[in-house]
């Protein structure tokens, strides 16, 4: 579980993933600007729109994912004290499934956005420019977990969807057939069932990253 | 056997009496509450000074021969409480000020997306006391006053207006100490005082009923030193593992200090509190909240919901709050029959404990045997029922308690079945106030005057009015709220989102119902979250002597 | 910025720690063995949805060249990453008081780590060595880990249930269903928006929603 080189996953024969990448961000002054590179992957982080409409909803099988900068390490008062020489573009990201085709499937979805946030990390624009490329990347700047915790469940992105949408619906539907006879239950379940598509997990379903109840359903 | 615990690491002459004392179980059936505000800090301090030799204190009251030590119960209590506004104004420093928690800087109207103050609710719709133009806390001083009588209530009034008006003149400004009215009532919105009354019965006997037709005050948290009945630990302490709830073996006195500052707590250290350590030591926090109560729409409901699901409706409304209108908790008593016939046993045995006509031998016995069945209202909890088809798992008191049962039958989850509760308790010292006896309408004027005492507002009152009242994962229960505090932003609310599901037996035959459409049945009517101040803390500040250097 | 994802809350803790490889290789064997019997309080406690810890030793932290300098550090450190349910200065008490030694175990030997109880000390601690979250997102902002897995439940049933339906005579499907809403009496409670936990994530929401006019 100490895993090796790949190490997002724990235990192997769990199908869900934890990324935990570091990227080295480009040291000095970004051209053009009285700032430093640093500041510009900020400001790139905070004008990403968030929720339904964060870039994240559309990489396939995302369940939950962060960035932030790591600038320095914390000094505790005790030892003697010590400072990065790098800051680092932390991307962390618990998903379904294997690393590359998750990678291949955030650069099919989000190119536009990946470059836009990458842009300013060391060796970003010298060496990505496809899905492989960009796999490859990530890769190396990928460290392993040392213990990894699933309080949840593995499923396909899809199927968690599908499954609140469905409790939701179905939830709704008990509290209002209380009381029907046996005839009209299996009729009105019937047509619910036809209507919710149980099995179909492309549609009607929750969309990914909708906060409210409302835009849940518009995908439905 | 009833005995005290006096001497004890808690110095009870310190602390205020409202703190450990429910006044209601003791034969005060009437309270007032009296709101201030302080433009002048002389007249303020003069005030408190004045007010000081007049509180009650935590000290036990004897009760005829069975403790020796222990003062004689007065006709009327008297205690006081202060606002962030109240404290500041004063003339505590600065550097005391900064140092009390963020909620109560804040004040309860600035909490209110937390408490979920909002639609009926907001702060907007309060009564007029609670209204301010600058945005600053508007009351700033509360005195709280319990009594036998209404005349001895009235007295006592009386002497504490009287201490007012002496510090204004002391102060020579005749509104340095100002009685803020504006208390809605019966008699209309400018109420110079917030009476509150027990109910009463039929027979004019004042009890311990609310206006939703519950028996209220029952369950009571018991605190390491505090003084009262040791048996009280039953069902009043923190759940143990391996022993019955029904016995003092099952539970352990929670840390004193989950109530008092300057005490370890659960957390086994001091909890946070506000320097210089005489300023909080002994003294603790109140929240003060008036609840409306609309029993026509209750009533309607409890008829309509009933039927709707086929139940009788006593059970009906003893699923909404987890214990039978007449007190029997469900998860000892799930039929109707037996909570009726424990009832009548409880009933008996109190009026023979006070049977002028009998003898000190079988008043002795018979208050041997209220107190036995009194532990059994309160000596239970939820571990046989984790499914909840005795006692619904989003029932009102066992969202406000749920004792061992947060362990969800995993047996060791945790260190201990109280791990996620004992940090969450309140003490309530509250009571109703006004008359329901028309239950035809919504808007009369009656509800609870809710108080809350813990030593931490936002770890514990707001913790188990947020989480547990408005929401509800940690019970499982997705966002299903208490159906009894639901409050909704506005009233044309989706009936399905309003719901409360009482389970059964995972393994039996019936199947679970689902009531749907709750109304709103309380609502907000103001209060603010008060400092509840030691007397030797209220003697400093009443000296102008608070110096945390 | 924010840690805020609808019902999920991010937690960012980066701390130095004495450990060295071979303990923590002994501490992550034992761990999820650990887990299974003494911390099943973890899975009970369940406000969790996903969570990890990630020992980086100096040698680990990525040097993609092009003059990017190298790390010079004494410590390792110790990453710790979570998606959890709620406010964690509210349930910092429920984790304490819950897991008290396995939170103990996890951050063993990290400089400065004053054991999870007392609480203020481990709050302060915490707090202290956090990174706020630049853009932290959540497939399902309206659920919490509760949610997602009565949710999986149910689907799973109602797959069950729905394919059968059409051959049973009303009087079966009346079983089947009674039998399958008894299952999941508690699981098809209903979602919404969380409540508002922190009035300072309530005030930068509010200002998003102006600036968005
Ligand atoms: C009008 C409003 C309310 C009504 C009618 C009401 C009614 C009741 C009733 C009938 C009981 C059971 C009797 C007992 O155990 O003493 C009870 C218990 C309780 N209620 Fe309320 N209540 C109200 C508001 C609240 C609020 C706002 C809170 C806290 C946020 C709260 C917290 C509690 C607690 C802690 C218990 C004791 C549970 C136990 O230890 O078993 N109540 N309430």
């Amino acid at each position: 579980m100490v895993g090796a080189g790949g190490g997002g996953r724990l235990p192997k024969s769990s199908k869900h993933y934890g990324l935990t990448a570091l990227c080295p961000i480009k040291l000095g002054t970004a051209p053009g600007r009285n700032s430093s590179y640093e500041a510009v992957v900020r400001e790139t982080l905070a004008g990403l729109d968030s929720h339904e409409r964060s870039p994240m909803a559309r990489v396939p099988n995302t369940y939950l994912a962060r960035l932030y900068i790591l600038k320095d390490v914390f000094y505790e008062g005790r030892s003697q004290q010590e400072h990065l020489k790098s800051q680092y573009l932390f991307f962390g990201s618990d998903f379904h499934g294997e690393l590359e085709p998750y990678l291949r499937g955030m650069w099919e979805n989000i190119e536009p956005e990946v470059r836009l946030i990458w842009q300013h990390c060391v060796a970003f624009g010298s060496s990505v420019n496809s899905a492989e490329s960009f796999v490859d990347y990530i890769k190396k700047c990928q460290v392993s977990n040392t213990f990894l915790f699933n309080g949840s469940n593995d499923r396909p992105l899809a199927e968690q969807l599908k499954g609140l949408y469905l409790k939701q619906e179905f939830g709704d539907f008990v509290a209002s057939h209380q009381g029907a006879s046996d005839d009209e239950l299996r009729s009105a379940f019937l047509s619910f069932a036809e209507r919710v598509q149980v099995t179909k997990l492309d549609g009607p379903t929750w969309r990914p990253g909708a906060q409210t109840l409302e835009s849940a359903r518009t995908h439905s | 056997m009833t005995t005290f615990e006096i001497r004890s690491g808690v110095d009870l002459h310190d602390v205020q009496g409202n703190i450990i004392k429910g006044y209601g179980r003791y034969g005060f059936p009437v309270a007032r509450y009296v709101t201030y505000r302080i433009n002048a800090a002389v007249a303020g301090r003069t005030f408190i000074k004045l007010l000081v030799p007049m509180l009650t204190t935590s000290v036990p009251w004897s009760e005829s021969g069975v403790v020796e030590e222990g003062t004689k119960q007065p006709p009327s209590t008297t205690n006081v409480a202060l606002t962030y506004e109240g404290l500041r104004r004063l003339g505590v420093p600065e550097r005391s000020l900064l140092s009390f928690p963020d909620e109560f800087v804040m004040g309860m109207r600035a909490r209110a997306s937390i408490l979920g103050d909002v639609g009926a609710s907001a702060p907007k719709n309060w009564d007029p006391v609670w209204q301010t133009e600058d945005g600053q806390q508007p009351v700033h001083l509360l005195v709280t006053i319990n009594a036998e009588s209404s005349d001895a209530l009235a007295q006592r009034y009386e002497e504490v207006g009287l201490a007012a008006r002496a510090a204004n003149d002391v102060a020579g400004d005749s509104a340095g100490v100002q009685q803020l009215a504006g208390h809605r009532s019966a008699g209309g919105a400018d109420a110079a005082f917030q009476d509150g009354a027990a109910l009463r019965d039929e027979h004019g006997t004042p009890g311990p009923k609310e206006h939703f037709g519950y028996t209220d005050g029952i369950s009571d948290p018991y605190y390491k030193d505090s003084g009262s009945r040791s048996s009280n630990v039953i069902g009043g302490g923190k759940r143990l593992r391996d022993s019955s709830p029904a016995t003092d073996a099952g539970w352990a006195p929670l840390a004193t200090g989950e109530l008092l500052l300057g005490h370890t707590d659960e957390a086994l250290e001091y909890p946070a509190a506000p320097v210089p350590s005489t300023l909080s030591k002994n003294g603790t926090y109140l929240v003060y909240r008036k609840l409306h109560q609309n029993v026509a729409t209750f009533d309607r409901y409890a008829a309509s919901e009933a039927a709707k699901l086929s139940m009788e409706e006593n059970l009906f409304r003893a699923k909404l709050v987890g214990r039978w209108p007449n007190g029997a908790p469900l998860a000892s008593f799930p039929t109707e029959a037996e909570a009726n016939a424990f009832n009548a046993k409880l009933e008996q045995a109190k009026a023979d404990r006070f049977d002028e006509t009998a003898t000190p031998t079988q008043r002795a016995a018979a208050t041997e045997r209220h107190l036995e069945l009194k532990e059994q209202q309160s000596g239970f909890d939820y571990r046989e029922d984790i499914a909840g088809e005795s006692c619904p798992v989003g029932a009102h008191s066992r969202r406000a308690n749920p004792r061992g049962s947060l362990e969800f039958g995993q047996d060791h989850a945790f260190s201990t079945p109280g791990a996620l509760v004992n940090r969450r308790r309140i003490a309530r010292r509250g009571l109703p106030y006004g008359d329901s006896s028309d239950r035809s309408v919504d808007n009369g004027d009656h509800g609870i005057i809710f108080m809350a005492i813990g030593a931490s507002i936002n770890r514990q009152f707001e913790f188990v009015q947020q989480q547990w009242m408005n929401f509800g994962n940690d019970f499982r229960l997705g966002n299903d709220q208490d159906a009894l505090l639901a409050s909704w932003p506005d009233e044309d609310i989706d009936p399905l989102r309003a719901r409360m599901t009482f389970e059964v037996d995972p393994d039996g035959m019936e199947v679970p119902k689902i009531c749907t459409g709750i109304p709103q049945f309380v609502e907000t009517r103001g209060g603010d979250y008060f400092f509840v101040p030691s007397l030797t803390a209220l003697s400093a500040i009443a000296r102008g002597a608070v110096d945390p250097t | 910025m924010s840690n805020v994802a609808g019902k999920a809350q991010a937690l960012n803790v980066w701390t130095p720690t004495r450990r060295k490889g071979i303990e923590n290789r002994i501490i992550f064997w034992v761990l999820p063995r650990f887990f299974k019997k003494k911390l099943r309080g973890l899975q009970t406690l369940s406000l969790i949805h996903y969570a990890r810890w990630v020992i980086i030793a100096p040698k680990d932290f990525p040097n993609l060249g092009e003059g990017q300098p190298t790390e010079e550090l004494r410590h390792h450190y110790e990453c710790f990453l979570s998606n959890f349910n709620g406010n964690w200065d509210q349930y910092i008490d429920s984790f304490s008081m819950s897991l008290g030694t396995g939170l103990d175990m996890l951050w063993f030997k990290n400089v400065g780590f004053p054991n999870s109880v007392p609480i203020e000390p481990f709050h302060a601690y915490i707090n202290a060595n956090s990174i706020p979250t630049d853009h932290y997102y959540s497939a399902y902002p309206l659920a919490a880990s509760n949610d997602v897995k009565a949710a999986q439940r149910v689907r799973d049933s109602l797959v069950t249930l729905a394919g059968s339906a059409s051959g049973m005579s009303p009087k079966q499907f009346r079983q089947a269903y009674d039998d399958t809403i008894r299952k999941h009496q508690d699981d098809i409670s209903r979602l919404d928006e969380s409540v508002i936990v922190s009035l300072a994530t309530e005030a930068v929401q509010n200002q998003a929603r102006q600036e968005a006019f």
